[in-house]
């Protein structure tokens, strides 16, 4: 099977840190890093990942709307909010939005991983 | 997705012609029902109904009429006030352009005049009026079943029921992947609880749900695999298929999936369970049931070969096989049993729309819907009761005016009555108007030149009034569009007749007119008296058959009569040649020759044959145009030995008979 790539996006440097880690330690591809709904949305378009995971609250353009334009570009889009406690409705709102699934922080690796491996069907 | 509208095309014009036809004779009985009622809810589901289904099969501008007929019916109903009839009459309008529409996209209407209001002109006609009105409070918005998503009804409904796992953290979130999924494969009727109603509660949550979908219950089930923190997914077909089409959506399965099957089991559930079954498909099993009674009747025939000890035990066993075909004949005839109202229904919005042209008002009272009549008889019923409702509004009741200068009440009343009597159904159809003119009816008689007035002087009262079926005769000098439509009472007889019905008239001048429809619970099986002419077979009906006789006509006068006199115990009738009538060689040996006594409305009259061949009893199948004009043919039947017989209406035969007679008098 092919290298999955992934985009992350998130506006704290520790997250997409962590992000990464947990990915490439599961045979992930790092395609691409965003910190902000407007990078996330040309990064996506440019490098067309498998997967992106989106933080939903981001200066300039917001997760949700980020997402919005992602799915619109490309209806396939795996999208995987990354969403914070007490921020349910925000979820829902992007799961109205497009976005494929989510995952609550503070998450553990193996709980994203068991997200996204279900998602893409593996 | 698998989405292919007209795939379900069919039943959603099955659905919404329903759905049309109670619109329009709920939005008739609204202008009586205490204002604000429950009706408004109903008018309101059935338009929206309408509108949801017409969206799933692409037929805009249906949904931009009933939207428009949506909004006006929410205004008007949270008005609390009893609608104006300018309303109301905008709203039939709707109604009756939703149906032309319907009818257009099923290819049916062959009707070449256009809408009588182009669908924007009625958008902007309906707006405006809403516009008038003051906007639905949000407290009074849309009753709530109007919310829930409708389905086409011939899709399978799956019950779904997941747990989500406690761990899960937005159980609302969650709760919505899956809604969304499954919204993906179909139309979603139910979600309990309902994903907002799962925010901030932690795991462990049931959630049931109702699909409506074509999809298999495995690729439902499959849409699972995708969606982590999901339990215990349980998918499988829901107990009742179908619902009936005017109810709302079967209720949430309260309870988890399994309670649900388990009461599918139970013998109460399942009595009640009803599935839609095509007419059509129906015709085809009583035509199929009609072909094993011929089968077995063949077998018959060819057991008569048989040495006589063979014979006698496959006779029993051929009787034993006659008896559950017949049985199974009947239950399908049965099957076919539709309720009077189905005929009726349309009716309430005929006679208001005549009446208000008319400037008269008029109360229609329809008893005893629930009495079921052959499907057959129902389709042929239809246009003559609407014509005698329609006459008895147009000509026999008066207007408010003249009603109340003779003491009656300004509101006209007419019934329509349906009641069963042993294996007959009587139709009535009564007004409380002027009645018939029985001397109107006299003089036209004979200015037709219909009866010679010595004959007219004979007629009692009744009987004057059942001129008025005679072709051409109608009290009226002036043609009318409302009730006339080129059919006369006549038709009405005719079709009545046609159906081996029967029809009379009473009247009382100035109290009103009662018109009695006898008609027969079914109409295809016949007994029949099976006669030879010119080496030709016919059936006449057993039910007209009083007696048979032999009579030698040779000594009177040879083989060449017309018309002759008879006598049949103890009292002359006509006789008539079946040969003459038909123009068939009379093959019949000279000297005593077999004759068929009928009885037609009280006249008995006797029919030469070559030969009585025996009886039968047969199935009858309708003539179709154009043989079904010939005078004197009922219908068809496959004979035992597979031979197709004509099968005579004695009726129509006594007819030609008497006016062949009149034409040779006036040469």
């Amino acid at each position: 099977m092919p290298q999955r790539r992934v985009l992350i996006v998130d506006d704290a440097l520790f997250m997409r840190n962590t992000l990464r880690d947990i990915f490439t330690g599961a045979g992930f591809a790092v395609a691409g890093e965003a910190d902000d709904g407007v990078q996330a949305v040309n990064l996506f378009r440019e490098l067309k990942p498998d997967l992106v995971t989106m933080d939903i609250v981001m200066p300039y353009k917001s997760g949700i709307d980020a997402t919005r334009e992602i799915v619109q570009h490309d209806p396939g889009a795996v999208v995987i909010m990354c969403s914070a406690l007490g921020q349910e409705s925000l979820v829902m709102e992007a799961i109205e939005a497009g976005a494929t699934d989510f995952i609550v922080k503070p998450f553990r690796g193996e709980d994203v991983l068991a997200v996204v491996k279900k998602v893409l069907g593996e | 997705m698998v989405e292919a509208p007209h795939k379900y095309l069919q039943a959603f014009i099955t659905e919404a012609t329903e759905q049309l036809e109670q619109l329009a004779s709920e939005l008739v009985r609204i202008e009586q029902e205490p204002p604000g009622g429950p009706l408004w809810d109903s008018i309101f589901r059935r338009v929206h109904s309408v509108k949801g289904s017409g969206a799933t099969v692409g037929l805009v501008s249906l949904v931009d009429v009933a939207h428009a007929a949506e909004t006006l019916i929410g205004r008007l109903k949270a008005q609390q006030k009893r609608p104006e009839r300018a309303h109301v009459d905008l709203l039939l309008q709707a109604t009756d352009a939703l149906a032309q529409q319907v009818r257009r996209a099923s290819g049916a209407d062959r009707d070449p005049a256009p809408e009588t209001v182009a669908p924007r002109t009625l958008v902007e006609r309906l707006t405006a009026a809403s516009q008038t009105l003051p906007d639905v409070a949000p407290a009074s918005a849309p009753p709530k079943p109007v919310q829930k998503p409708t389905a086409d009804p011939s899709l399978p409904r799956i019950d779904v029921a997941f747990s989500l796992i406690k761990a899960c953290q937005a159980p609302g979130a969650r709760a919505l992947i899956v809604q969304r999924k499954l919204k993906g494969a179909g139309t979603l009727l139910e979600m309990d609880p309902p994903p907002s109603a799962l925010m901030q509660k932690k795991g462990g949550a049931r959630v049931t749900a109702l699909l409506a979908t074509a999809r298999p219950v495995e690729a439902v089930r499959a849409l699972f695999d995708g969606i982590p923190e999901v339990d215990e997914v349980e998918v499988r077909l829901a107990p009742v298929a179908t619902a009936p089409a005017a109810e709302p959506p079967p209720p949430p399965p309260s309870t988890p999936v399994l309670a649900v099957a388990d009461l599918a089991g139970s013998e109460e559930t399942r009595a009640e369970a009803t599935v839609r079954v095509r007419a059509q498909a129906l015709d085809q099993l009583l035509d199929q049931a009609a072909e094993v009674l011929h089968g077995i009747a063949r077998l018959r025939e060819a057991a008569r070969h048989l040495p006589e000890k063979a014979a006698a035990q496959f006779e029993a066993e051929i009787d034993r096989l006659r008896r559950t075909a017949r049985d199974l004949h009947g239950r399908v005839m049965n099957a076919r049993l539709t309720p009077f109202s189905s005929l009726t229904e349309r009716l309430p919005r005929a006679v208001r729309d005549l009446a208000h042209r008319l400037g008269k008002e008029v109360e229609l009272e329809v008893q005893g819907g629930e009495v079921e009549l052959d499907r057959t008889v129902i389709e042929a019923l239809a246009d003559p009761l609407t014509h005698l409702v329609r006459n008895a509004v147009d000509h026999g009741l008066e207007t408010g005016a003249q009603r109340v200068a003779v003491g009656k009440s300004a509101r006209g009343l007419l019934v329509l009555s349906a009641r069963r009597e042993r294996d007959k159904v009587l139709v009535e159809v009564s007004d409380d108007g002027a009645g018939f003119d029985a001397a109107r009816l006299r003089r036209r008689a004979i200015d037709m030149g219909m009866l010679s007035s010595e004959k007219v002087a004979e007629l009692t009262e009744q009987q004057s009034y059942e001129l008025a079926f005679l072709a051409g005769l109608s009290t009226r000098a002036e043609a009318t569009d409302l009730s006339g439509r080129g059919v006369g009472l006549d038709a009405v007889k005719s079709a009545v007749e046609g159906l081996g019905g029967k029809i009379s008239l009473r009247s009382a001048p100035g109290k009103g007119s009662r018109f009695t429809l006898e008609l027969p619970l079914s109409v295809s099986m016949a007994n029949l008296l099976l006669v030879q002419v010119g080496g030709e077979l016919y059936g006449l009906p057993m039910t007209r058959i009083v007696a048979t006789t032999e009579y030698d006509l040779s000594a009177r006068g040879g083989e060449g009569f017309e018309a002759r006199s008879l006598a049949v115990m103890g009292q002359l009738v006509r006789a008539y040649s079946l040969a003459k009538m038909f123009g068939l060689p009379s093959l019949a040996p000279p000297g005593p020759r077999p004759f068929a006594v009928l009885e037609v409305d009280g006249i008995t009259f006797a029919l030469a044959v070559d030969r009585l061949v025996g009886q039968e009893e047969a199935v009858l199948k309708p003539l179709f145009p154009p043989i079904d004009r010939v005078r004197g043919l009922a219908g068809t039947t496959v004979l035992g030995n597979g031979r197709p017989l004509l099968v005579l209406d004695p009726r129509g035969l006594h007819e030609l008979a008497e006016s062949t007679q009149r034409l040779r008098g006036a040469a």
